[in-house]
């Protein structure tokens, strides 16, 4: 069971098109609207040499919406039970992995720690659907981020608009749901078993989630799986998709690339540091206002001059260990991904400033939310 | 005693430029920008208050500059209820009866939601604030927010960050040719000259954030656009002369009326 891409979601008829020409590379750079056609041109081989004048526009564009300014979240692990076989992941149910959820009580500890840090915006974050971690579960860990932070966002399993109704009215804002890839053949071989091998379902979630009431949505796919190229184009077209169904909606775009973690798998189609500046510029190129966002799944150098060069908001001092802020962790119990960014909040800003770019903890207001219930 | 003041809900301003205080690198360097621009009316997203972290807070060393009038603005929300309840949190935490009412429910383009806005409007001023809505620049809905009972309107220029300018003019003129509250033209200007523009054609004031922000010497642009603000108000007040073709026509076409009868 997994599905096919819908029609309009499919980048083929745009990866069909003869390779672009120096001129219309130099067009596309110019565009006064572009596109999913610019995009196509941007994120080329050919277009591979032009990456310092990408770089330049990108900047350029960021810095004219966004301002001088990145925003910070921080991730929170609550829990590594899985119940899925994706083969890249390090959490994936056939790893020998140690597993853990925090209960309610770490759960405070570790947001209270947070929060200490100076952070406002939370990302809480489990793997698929289990009896450990189900929505109930993540349903009273929005409740107790919503008594501490302004705003509070999601990255777990897809859920029905019931259960995502239910989160909005426990505080939460907004979803992160990765496709993974969009390339439904490799999403089938890659998912190994487990409920996330239904690739429509996964891919209708962030509609669902708008539909109940969250007002943002976080859309990536996990470069390296699959031919960059498509998965780029078919994440321009959800988004144009979502965008035109859902106009009050705030999307954002996040670049993870697979890297090494248990398990060893190699990424198929490996996506280097170029590679991915080139497609973050593009993207900035084509998405002047909409907010991309970097990980410390990066490594400090790249995320440093990626900073305000397209990237408008990034991850903060990640530990993506269950438990990872208040506890160091265990030895022997590796993350999710490699952490290569490990600077703290203080290091972390430092570099920004230094580069003139101001950090922004607090950039939404839980006024703008309903109260949670007590 | 100032001869041109700019008032706004029974307050007297000098200057007629007004800041937003996001996009900026750091904190000094938008108060270095403000101090150049003498602004006196500052505008700031609650959204940005911070109590609890001091170096993210961009409320409180602007309370702290007393000659300062702040206007909080309710950007992030989505509807006249959360923008009445933003308004209320921020007149609470800064004590000031200003409020720029902000509301664009899509968080890209940042376009003001006109219905949502013109609620919001109304219900403030009914509660006793100085309503200042960001608005599209609809000439109809300008009257609307006035009747309604706002200080100013503040029609956008062009999209917010946009630097496209005036790309509104001839919206702004209607609106400025029929309005008796002070008309602020807010988002999308980039240039001084634009800024002397929208004041020549009468417009009684201009808010600027990114062109000062994202400039490549903040202060130095804030003072250049103050003072194309006060040369285009000067040259509002001395009256620009007619404009018309490099000549006038060489054969009157009227000679006939007054021609006697030969």
């Amino acid at each position: 069971m997994s599905g096919a891409l819908p029609d309009e979601l499919d980048p083929r008829p745009w990866l069909a098109a003869p390779p672009p020409t120096a001129a219309r590379i130099a067009a596309a750079l110019r565009a006064d609207a572009p596109g999913i056609e610019e995009l196509r041109v941007l994120i080329s081989e050919q277009a591979r040499p032009w990456i310092e004048p990408m770089a330049q526009r990108a900047q350029a564009l960021t810095e004219r919406h966004f301002g001088r300014t990145i925003a910070l979240y921080a991730p929170l692990y609550l829990s590594n039970y899985c119940s899925s076989g994706c083969a890249y992941c390090g959490f994936a149910s056939d790893r020998r992995q140690p597993r853990r959820r925090l209960a309610p009580e770490e759960i405070a500890m570790e947001m209270d720690a947070l929060k200490a840090m100076g952070i406002e915006e939370i990302l809480l974050l489990t793997g698929e659907r289990t009896p450990q971690a189900d929505f109930d579960y993540l349903l009273g860990a929005v409740r107790q981020a919503a008594q501490r932070f302004h705003l509070v966002t999601v990255e777990a399993f897809p859920m029905n608009v019931e259960e995502y109704r239910a989160l909005t009215a426990a505080g939460c804002v907004g979803v992160t749901l990765y496709q993974e890839t969009y390339e439904p053949e490799q999403y089938t071989r890659l998912h190994r078993w487990g409920p996330k091998q239904d690739f429509a379902a996964r891919l209708d979630g962030p509609a669902r989630a708008l539909a109940a009431g969250l007002r943002t949505a976080g859309l990536g796919a996990l470069l390296g799986l699959s031919d960059p190229r498509f998965d780029a184009l078919a994440l321009y077209l959800h988004l144009a998709h979502l965008r035109r169904r859902f106009w009050r909606a705030g999307f954002s775009i996040s670049f993870p690339r697979v890297c090494e973690q248990a398990g060893g798998f190699a990424a198929p189609h490996p996506v280097d540091d170029a590679r991915l500046a080139q497609i973050v510029f593009a993207f900035r190129i084509a998405l002047p206002d909409v907010p991309l966002v970097l990980s410390t799944r990066e490594a400090p150098a790249f995320r440093d001059g990626m900073a305000g060069v397209g990237i408008s908001k990034m991850s903060v001092a990640s530990r993506t260990t269950v438990g990872g802020y208040v506890a160091a962790a265990p030895p022997g119990s590796p993350g999710q991904f490699e952490v290569h960014d490990g600077r703290d909040v203080a290091a972390f800003t430092a570099m920004l400033r230094a580069r003139r770019l101001e950090p922004v903890f607090k950039s939404w207001d839980a006024v703008y939310r309903e109260a949670p219930a007590a | 005693m100032h001869d041109d003041e700019l008032i706004l809900g029974g307050h007297r301003f000098t200057s007629r430029l007004l800041l937003g205080t996001g996009k900026f690198s750091d904190a000094v360097t938008m108060l270095k920008a403000l101090d150049a621009s003498g602004a006196q009316i500052v505008t700031v997203a609650l959204r940005r208050f911070n109590r609890e972290r001091s170096e993210d807070d961009l409320a409180a060393p602007l309370l702290a500059r007393k000659h300062l009038t702040l206007m909080p603005n309710t950007s992030g929300a989505r509807t006249a209820a959360e923008a009445v309840k933003a308004a209320h949190i921020a007149r609470d935490l800064c004590g000031s009866p200003f409020v720029k009412v902000e509301i664009h429910p899509n968080p890209h383009h940042l376009m003001p939601d006109p219905i949502e806005t013109y609620e919001a409007s109304r219900t403030l001023a009914r509660d006793g604030f100085v309503v200042m809505p960001y608005m599209p620049a609809d000439p109809v809905l300008a009257k609307r927010l006035e009747e309604a009972g706002c200080a100013s309107v503040m029609p956008l220029g062009s999209a917010i960050g946009s630097g496209q300018g005036l790309a509104t003019a001839e919206l702004l003129r209607l609106i400025v040719r029929d309005s008796r509250i002070p008309v602020i033209v807010d988002a999308g200007l980039r240039s001084p000259s634009q800024a002397a523009a929208a004041m020549e054609m009468g417009c009684d004031a201009v808010l600027v954030n990114s062109a000062v922000a994202a400039a490549g010497d903040p202060p130095a642009m804030a003072a250049a656009l103050a003072r194309a603000v006060e040369a285009g108000r000067a040259a509002r007040r001395a009256g620009l002369m007619d404009r018309g073709d490099s000549a006038s026509a060489t054969s009157p076409l009227t000679v006939f009326l007054t021609a006697r009868p030969g």
